[in-house]
This record gives structure tokens, sequence and C-alpha cells, in this order.
């Protein structure tokens, strides 16, 4: 097992010197791009609180987390699997963020940045070790019927799992576009990002609005999580990966620009893919942060964003 | 109260300390004492850049895992002691730092708080990928040869309470000179506000980047001291996010830009923690962490400006 928790099979390093082996390349690449996919559902929901609120979540990846104990949860003991349990766990995920963005986000939108890292960091905490006083530090699998089928297509092998992360992802992204381009909600939510005291005097109540895109937010963050119980192990600590890689991942598309977190997380997936299986397994999240740093020194309004101060 | 009372109260508890481990010989009350102090100190180092300067790190562990790795590696491979591979460690720690710096503080926003989140993890991924000479997640013990004040190895507790203490005392007379100096004259304008400051003709990355060197450097040096108090580091322990995120509470519970707040965060939460631990950490593990967060919770929405703020009213 990698450190990733990472239950299914990782195509092995390449073995001797006949040069890069294009099957294994694209083999790599594929994985990569389709786990990738989850990563830019997780940080779209980052990006998306950022970029309508200003609030830095860093317990994005423990609401990921919820989102895999909620689906194990659902499976073993009412056997409703991930699939069907998605929009159970997604609505779920929808009432979390509420209650989080009344009880906590609420009090602190509008002040200084670090104030919301703090907040964020102490629920990130908390959740992740009251987890794992209920849950203990097992790690939990979540049997599914496809979780080791596969999609055969002209010699590369893409697991079911992988796939219907990637799709549903797709979805998830494709929905929320939609929503933030062509619908009322949407245009609100934009108008909000802009100028707090413009959206007021629009009629916009800006406390509803960020109500509804902290909760969509954590609902990205959830679904993420059902997406990925069939293919990772469900432990308290897995939260931290994801978190880490959603910043990465935002920064890298500029923060608080969806498009630009759509295809950071596609980038940041097969980046890691290829240094897994090129480098060494372990080694997968040096070049994911190496990426990051590189990008603050060159680009620090990420590829595809706007730029910062 | 009088100022003579005062001077008086002080005075005894200012014994007390000193005397503590000649009272008291149950070692895990002292080496919590050791903990005590080491957080303040960390704590105080932490301030200077994530309290004063308001450049939130969460990356301290990075700094503290480099100083105990690159001392306990020339202890067990090359028997060269700690006072030396110390320094190095803490130079090593210093450009480190620097790394860090360089890109971020360029940027306002989260952007310094991520990348020293990315750099801590590129160590700890690092320490754990290279086991043949680290010793990777198992570890690295460091070989007990009998006491040796040079080498930082003693049979009993006292001594590692003592050199705690010194470093707590030391590195607190520099936070109090730095909070009076230039530097902090210049930190306090930027945390107020950094586009005042810089038309001031305050060269603001230039004077975060000195206030991170030596907030690194203190962190390192602490790493040192509890690697060789401890006999054993392993890498998610001591170059873990969590380790990162105790040594900001401490502060933020404490007092966040206060010379004391460090001192009696720690005193808080490590003493809270530790009695967590006793009570409950035998029924379940996280129980303490779970505190940690729920503190650092309330402590942001309703005592933002930490518990030492309940002392200075009082007084």
């Amino acid at each position: 097992m990698g450190r990733n928790g990472l239950t299914e099979f990782v195509p092995s390093r390449q073995e001797g010197g006949k040069g890069v082996d294009l099957n294994i390349f694209l083999q790599t690449s594929i994985n990569g791009l389709m786990i990738g996919g989850v990563y830019a559902l997780v940080a779209v929901g980052l990006t998306l609180i950022y970029g309508v609120m200003r609030i830095v979540n860093f317990a994005q990846g423990e609401f990921v987390m919820l989102g895999m104990y909620a689906s194990w949860m659902l499976a073993t003991f009412l056997k409703i699997g991930p699939y069907p349990g998605l929009f159970l766990v997604g609505l779920f995920m929808l009432g979390i963020g509420w209650l989080i963005f009344k009880t906590l986000i609420n009090r602190v939108v509008g002040k200084p940045d670090e104030v919301a890292i703090l907040l964020t960091l102490g629920l990130s905490t908390f959740l992740q070790n009251a987890i794992l006083m209920i849950f203990g530090a097992d790690y939990l699998t979540v049997q599914t019927t496809i979780k080791d089928a596969a999609f055969n297509m002209a010699g590369l092998s893409v697991p079911y799992a992988r796939v219907i992360a990637f799709l549903v992802a797709l979805l998830f992204v494709g929905l929320l576009s939609y929503l933030l381009a062509k619908t009322d909600l949407g245009r609100a939510m934009r108008a909000s990002a802009e100028s707090r005291d413009i959206a007021i005097l629009l009629g916009i109540n800006p406390k509803f609005i960020f109500t509804v895109a902290f909760g969509i937010g954590i609902c990205m963050a959830g679904v993420a999580g059902v997406l990925l119980t069939p293919m990772f192990y469900v432990y308290p600590g897995i939260g931290t990966l994801f978190n880490t890689t959603a910043f990465v991942v935002v920064v890298l598309g500029g923060m608080g620009s969806v498009p630009g977190a759509f295809l950071g997380g596609l980038i940041i997936g097969i980046l890691e893919s290829l240094t897994g299986t090129y480098v060494s397994l372990d080694l997968a999240p040096i070049g994911t942060f190496m990426i990051f740093l590189i990008v603050l020194f060159l680009r620090p309004s990420g590829l595809f964003g706007r730029s910062v101060n | 109260m009088s100022k003579k009372m005062k001077y008086a109260v002080a005075g005894f508890f200012a014994l007390l300390i000193l005397a503590f481990p000649l009272l008291v010989d149950n070692p895990y009350i002292i080496h919590t004492f050791f903990m005590v102090f080491l957080f303040a100190t960390m704590g105080l180092g932490w301030n200077l850049i994530g309290g004063y300067g308001a450049q939130l790190s969460l990356g301290h562990a990075a700094f503290f895992a480099v100083g105990a790795y690159t001392a306990v590696l020339f202890v067990v491979y090359k028997s060269i002691t700690p006072f030396l591979g110390g320094v190095v460690g803490i130079v090593f720690a210093v450009i480190l730092a620097i790394i860090i710096g360089l890109p971020s503080f360029r940027l306002r926003g989260p952007y310094f708080t991520l990348s020293t989140i990315a750099a801590a993890e590129i160590v700890r991924t690092l320490l754990l990928h290279f086991q043949d000479f680290t010793g990777g997640a198992n570890g690295i013990p460091i070989p007990f040869k009998g006491e040796n004040p040079l080498f930082l190895q003693f049979y009993s507790k006292a001594p590692y309470y003592y050199l705690a203490l010194i470093m707590l005392i030391a590195v607190f007379l520099l936070l109090r000179f730095l909070e009076k100096s230039k530097i902090g004259r210049y930190l306090a304008a930027i945390r107020e506000d950094q586009d005042a400051a810089e038309s001031l003709g305050i060269k603001t990355h230039k004077v975060k980047m000195i206030a991170l060197i030596i907030s690194a450097a203190i962190t390192a040096a602490c790493g040192v001291l509890y690697a060789f108090t401890v006999g054993f580091i392993d890498p998610d322990s001591i170059a873990g996010l969590s380790l990162s995120i105790e040594i900001a509470v401490v502060v933020i519970v404490g007092g966040i830009g206060t010379l004391w707040g460090p001192i009696v965060g720690a005193g808080v939460v490590i003493l809270l923690t530790e009695l967590t631990n006793m009570y409950l950490g035998a029924m379940r593990s996280g129980a303490s962490l779970m505190l940690y967060g729920l503190l650092l919770i309330i402590v942001i929405l309703f005592k933002p400006q930490g518990l030492s703020a309940l002392f200075r009213k009082k007084s």
C-alpha cells in the first residue's frame, strides 16, 4: 500500500532500459487524469468558497473525509452502495455546509485571511480527531461489485471506479459552471464576489448567497469523498492529503477561478501519477509541491488566473 | 497588588521553577515541564513571524525536523557532538527559511501559509523516502553511550529541564530586545498596514525574511534539544503538519503577538494535553488533539487576543 492509502493496483515501475514504454506512459497518464478529475472537484469547491467570500477553507479535505465516512456508513449499515448513495451524501454534506457556515464561518467573513485560516484549521483538527474517536484509526473499505472490474481499450485498462469518478466529477463541475454563468443565483454569487456592497444595492442578500456557495463547496468535497471510497482506504487522516493537494491545485489554477481549478486538478492528477510511476511512488507528493513552489515563484496568479494584489 | 508583593510572588515562583527537579523526582512530570518550556520557546520563535509579523506559518515543524535530524545524523554516522551538528542543522533550517520566504513574501494573502505547508511536506516526504539514511518511517534512535554532557546524554531528566529553561530565558530576552528594536517596530508596522509600511520606505520582504530566519533558527535549536532529550525521532511526529499546528495553537491560545502569550499558551495547552492524555488517552486516541481544535475555534471566535489578555486586565 502506498502512503496515499490507494487500494488498487498501481502500474509498477518500468523495467529494463528499453526507453519509455508508451503503453505504461499512457496507462499512467489516464489513471492520473481520472483521479485528477476528483482532485478538480475538491479544488473547485475550495476555489468557489474563496472566490465568493474570501474564506480560505483549511478543512476542505476533512469534508472529503466526512463524505467517505458517510458513504461507508451507508454501505455498511443500510447496504446502499456509494453510487446509489451519492445524492444522499451530497444532500447531507449540503446540510453540514449550511450548519458550519451558520455556526462558524459566518462570524469571520470579511476578516483578514488569517482568522479564517485558523478557524478552519481548528475545525479540521477537531473533525479529524472527532472521527478518530468515534470510528477508531482502522482502515475501512467499501465493497462494490465493480471494484476490480476495468474498462479495456486498445491495450489500456482503466478501472471502472476511476472512469465513473471522473465522469461524475466532470458532471458536477459542469453543473456548477452552468449555475455560475447562466442562472440568477450564479450571477448573484459572482456579484457578491465582486463587491458585497454593490450586491446589497442590487437587492442581493449576501448572507444567503454565501451560505449557498459554502454549502455547494462542501457538497463538492463530500461527493468527491463518495467517488473515492471504492479506490481509497477510509481513515481519519485521509483528509490531510486532499487538503494540501486541493490548495496546490487552486493556486495552480489561480485562486478563485473555477475553470483554473478544474484544469489544475487534471494537471496535478497526471503529474502525481507520472511521478509515482517514473520516480518513486512515495515521492509522488513532492512533484506536486515542487510545482506549487515553482508556480508561486514564476506566476503567482496561477496558470489561468487573474493577477493577485 | 503592591509592587513589593509582586516581586515577592515573582521571586517565589522563580525559586520554585529552579528547585522543581529537586523537589519532584517523577521523570514524567519533569518531562512534562520540559515540554512546556520547549513549546514556550518555539512559540516565542513562531510569534516573531506569525504574531509580530502576522505571517501565519504552518510549516515550522520543518525547521524543527531539519535541526533535529541534522544533529542526530551527525552523531549516529560521524560521532560529532550535537553542539556542532546542531549549528549545521540551524544553518540548514535558515537556508530552508530563505527558500520558503523568497517566493512567498512578495505576495499577499494565504500564499506564505501555503508555501510553509508545502515546504514542510517536502521535508517530511524526503525524510520518509531516504530510509537507508534516515531510518524512514521507523525513525532513528540515538544510541545511549553513558552520561556525556558533550553529547547531551544524561541519566536523569533534570539536566534537560534546565537546558530547556535556559533556552527559554535566552529566547525570551532576545524577543524582548527584538520587540523594542527596529525590526520589531517594522514588523508591527507591517502587521498594521503593509502598504503604509512600504510607503514609509520599509523594505517589507527583507524585514519579514529576517524575522523568519531568526524564527527558523530558534525552532531548529529546539528540535536539537528535543531529539536528544527523547532519544528518538521519526518524520511523522516531528515533521508532520500536526506539530506545526501545535506550535501555532500554543501562541494563539496564549496571545498572538505578545511577549508572554507563548509562555502562558504553552503552560495551558501542554498541561491540558497531558491531562487529557492521562485521563482520556487510555480510552480513545484523538481526544487531546480534538481539544486542540476546539480550543483554537473558541479562542479565534471569542478571545482572539488570547488568554494572556485575561492576566493583563487584572494587573
